[in-house]
């Protein structure tokens, strides 16, 4: 495969050598003080599958936004297949062919499946019929193997379904660079397979693909060239997959000194582990109690929920339970029971050996619980408001409504646990949308597990992050297990949680299918994710 | 902090823009802008005894706008501030109509309790109806407003009309001068000290509790704060009555202050206007106090404009409608801006 691949790269280059599909020539881009990109200077041939990495803020995102007419650089300029562009305008970009899959998704959440891809086209002006507008894009959806009512809302859809309309939508229109922002984020294996080979198959048919990625063993598994960026500046690229290994690559993406410094630390957390690994194990002996049970579960159905169906989970105080699945089988209305957030139509639910059926989140709050919910920017965070507000927010919401409080001293105290949790930050009253994806993170990380957490429920605690983000949400949760918390992590990403789970249940449709213990083996968790026996 | 600047230099950019879109068209209208602008200064700020006049309009202005940012800053567009004054002055009245023998002392304390009273379950059943079954509150608060507007009439030409009063306008009974907190002139002592109290308590409740903290983030992404076991309701209903204690509080200020009785049809636009001075002021109580007296000054310029210019006291309304036009482009466009913030946070 990648030896036919490579063949293909070298037929490409050579009958179009002179002419790159994209080129560019010192681009620059800050946003305020910050330097997003500095003098990027890169030929990217055609009709290849161009994988560009490096860690959240690498200016990755930003690269793939000025290609596609986005964002207006400050300075340089931009050849697409050797004619020279407009910068920063969507409409030249789109004039030559170039499409871009956003990472959030773009689509108007109110409209339906098929009114937004006909928006999204370049139609809906003029009258039409809504019932050849649907026929028209289900023929689209089905020719992409895409399994979507084309009348459903957008608002109504899973994350990853939402990403595969939005990825019908570019592929619609006769793109001929397609421009991928974290693709596989939101993906289950079997979703990203099929994504890989759908993007081989445009790939051979002359299209040129640039794909913003983060994980090394996709890059491997799909790239005909990689380009590492690193704080906004080229770092190598585009290079050849032969002419590389994925051991030179992390140095390159993370830095050499930076890496070096992560494997100290993390050889000093595991020394520390070790210490509260023994001290667990003595409490251990003492009493084992469950964290959280949820004893035969069932919701109503309705429109927007997958609806749970007798659905029973135990989590020790010392484990990490994975739920494995693919995304839309209910993992959201899992989350919402469990914030006391949808109601529950039978059974019961414990934490901390209480019962709070019939508590709401606040007085689930107060008993430990704590939720990273699965869409940071919209559960997780007030993106405009301060991030000290952000980070006294649950504290204040288990309090009475009208209580003193000294903003003066909340800050101090956020500053305080924010430099604890590594949090890049300039100051307490900065709005929360000036953080990136990962610090974001962190900063939800270091409000929700204080000390009087019991019981964390963690939804795709690392989707969007980098290499040095993910490993420490992953070490993060570790350590509040060994401090005695339970923590449900509920995953699509199989490598996620077979790093860190201590058994992992399989979701499907609603209901636990499967429990798996290690050692794990990843053909079976994916077979039975899809419902397959074996 | 840079917000912070853009909190104060936003206000002064749209007043420019207003000022000179008002002057083209009183240009295009065959009046002088300058004289205009002129004679508005003077009627508002320059004018000797016209910062007083001006006080007259901005301090009830302020009072309802302090509430009116509470209720906007939770994420509530309560626009029945003006229903809500009205019913503030009704339950006013009813005090001073059953209690006519008693000691002032007694009855003006009594009388804005019951103002505050009344403007709060005023704007608790359209609070309830928004928080129990989702109601729009944006209409249900409007429609009371009409309703409000109602009752006032009945109450000055039914229960509590001053049978004396010969003319068209039912009214009811003017108050006795030991019942009066100023003049008609409408600024005293008094109306001073409530207003700062008002300011104070606003302030501190917006900036010094949790409920401040709190309604911030739920007007700012409620979704946000249900993950976090905030309860939106409560929050909301606390905003609701905030806001109609206020607006009534300012209601029966103008009974027992300038008015000295309730009059058919015939009080001041303040609930309207205060959205406006609220907006502006993004809903900072110390914005609000600049942005009241600003409002509070083209009020009292308003009736001044017949005399020097030969407009129609309405050519005020132009201004404000620009004013306000500009403040609901600018939360579209404040959206639009977010969205794309929020993309770049994505790198």
């Amino acid at each position: 495969m990648l030896y036919n691949r490579n063949s293909d790269f070298k037929i490409v280059t050579e009958e179009h050598k002179d002419i790159p599909a994209i080129s560019c020539r010192d681009v620059s881009v800050s946003f305020g003080a910050v330097s997003a990109l500095s003098d990027i200077s890169i030929d990217l041939p055609l009709g290849v599958i161009h994988a560009v990495v490096g860690q959240n803020g690498a200016g990755k995102t930003t690269f793939a936004r000025v290609i596609a007419g986005i964002v207006k650089p400050d300075s340089g300029s931009l050849l697409i297949n050797g004619k020279k562009i407009v910068l920063g305008s969507v409409a030249s970009s789109r004039s030559t062919g170039i499409e871009l899959v956003h990472q959030s998704f773009a689509l108007p959440p109110s409209f339906t499946v098929a009114e937004a891809l006909e928006y999204g086209s370049g139609g809906g002006i003029g009258l039409f019929k809504k019932r050849d507008l649907n026929n028209r894009w289900r023929r689209h959806l089905e020719a992409l193997e895409m399994d979507i009512d084309p009348r459903h809302l957008i608002q109504d859809l899973p994350i990853e379904l939402q990403q595969a309309v939005e990825i019908a939508r570019a592929l619609f229109s006769n793109a001929n660079i397609l421009i991928l922002d974290e693709p596989t984020a939101v993906l289950s294996p079997s979703g990203i397979a099929g994504l890989f080979k759908r993007l081989r198959r445009l790939r051979d048919t002359g299209v040129t693909i640039i794909l913003v990625l983060h994980k090394i063993r996709e890059i491997w598994e799909i790239a005909d060239t990689i380009t590492v960026l690193r704080k906004g500046k080229l770092i190598d690229g585009p290079m050849e997959l032969g002419w590389t290994k994925p051991e030179s690559l992390a140095p390159m993406i993370m830095g050499a000194k930076s890496l070096k410094e992560n494997i100290s630390r993390k050889s000093d957390e595991n020394s520390e582990n070790k210490v509260l690994d023994q001290k667990a194990i003595s409490t251990l002996l003492k009493s084992k109690k469950h964290a959280l049970e949820i004893e035969g579960v069932s919701t109503e159905t309705t429109d927007h929920e997958v609806s749970l169906e007798n659905m029973s989970i135990k989590v020790y105080q010392d484990e990490i339970v994975g739920i494995a699945g693919v995304e839309g089988n209910g993992q959201v209305t899992l989350l919402r029971v469990l914030a006391g957030l949808s109601d529950i139509s039978k059974g019961k639910i414990k934490i901390c050996g209480q019962e709070v059926t019939h508590f709401n989140l606040s007085k689930r709050r107060l008993l430990g619980l704590r939720i990273i919910p699965f869409d940071r920017n919209m559960e997780g965070l007030s993106l405009t408001s301060e991030l000290w507000e952000n980070w006294v927010a649950s504290e204040l919401a288990v309090t009475p409504l009208i209580r003193w409080i000294n903003p003066m001293k909340i800050k101090e105290r956020c500053k305080i646990s924010m430099s604890e949790w590594d949090v890049a930050y300039n100051s307490p009253e900065q709005k929360a949308s000036d953080l990136s994806g990962g610090n974001c993170q962190k900063l939800i990380l270091s409000r929700e597990l204080n000390d009087e957490a019991g019981m964390v429920v963690a939804a795709q605690p690392t989707r969007g992050l980098d290499i040095g983000a993910t490993n420490f949400v992953w070490t993060t949760l570790e350590r509040a297990r060994s401090r005695g918390c339970g923590v449900l992590l509920i995953s699509s990403d199989l490598d996620e949680l077979f790093k860190i789970s201590d058994r992992i249940l399989v979701m499907l449709s609603g209901s636990i299918i499967r429990e798996l213990n290690p050692p794990y083996d990843l053909e079976k968790a994916g077979r039975a994710m899809v419902g397959e026996s074996g | 902090m840079n917000g912070k600047i853009e909190i104060i230099i936003r206000p002064l950019v749209f007043i420019l823009l207003a000022t000179i879109l008002c002057g083209i068209i009183f240009e295009i209208a065959g009046f002088s802008a300058i004289l205009m602008f002129n004679s508005i200064l003077d009627g508002a700020f320059l004018g000797s005894r016209s910062l007083e006049k001006s006080l007259r309009w901005a301090l009830p202005l302020f009072i309802t706008a302090v509430g009116v940012g509470i209720s906007f800053r939770c994420g509530f567009f309560n626009i029945g501030a003006q229903g809500q004054f009205y019913m503030g002055s009704v339950c006013a009245v009813y005090v001073t109509e059953y209690m006519s023998g008693a000691n002032a002392v007694i009855v003006i304390p009594l009388g804005m309790i019951a103002g505050m009273t009344g403007g709060a379950l005023w704007s608790l059943w359209p609070g309830y109806l928004k928080l129990r079954y989702g109601v729009d509150e944006v209409i249900t608060t409007l429609m009371s407003n009409f309703i409000a507007g109602l009752i006032l009439v009945y109450v000055t030409s039914g229960p509590l009309k001053d049978q004396s009063g010969s003319g068209q306008q039912a009214s009811t009974k003017i108050l006795p001068s030991e019942f009066r907190i100023s003049d008609a002139s409408g600024v005293s002592l008094t109306i001073i000290l409530i207003t700062i109290s008002v300011g104070i308590t606003g302030w501190l409740i917006i900036n010094r509790t949790s409920f401040g903290t709190l309604s911030s983030l739920a007007g700012r992404n409620p979704t946000m704060l249900k993950y976090q076991g905030g309860k939106i309701w409560q929050l909301g209903l606390v905003s609701f009555i905030i806001s109609g204690m206020l607006a009534g509080l300012s209601g029966s200020i103008e009974l027992f202050g300038p008015s000295g009785r309730v009059v058919s049809g015939f009080l001041p636009t303040h609930g309207f206007t205060a959205i406006l001075v609220a907006l502006v002021a993004s809903y900072a109580v110390i914005g609000t106090a600049f942005s009241a007296l600003f409002f509070g000054g083209l009020f009292s310029a308003a009736l001044f404009l017949p005399i020097f210019t030969g407009l129609p006291t309405s050519a005020i309304d132009l201004f404000n409608a620009i004013i306000a036009l500009l403040i609901t482009a600018r939360i579209t466009l404040g959206k639009k801006f977010l969205r794309n913030r929020w993309s770049h946070s994505h790198d």
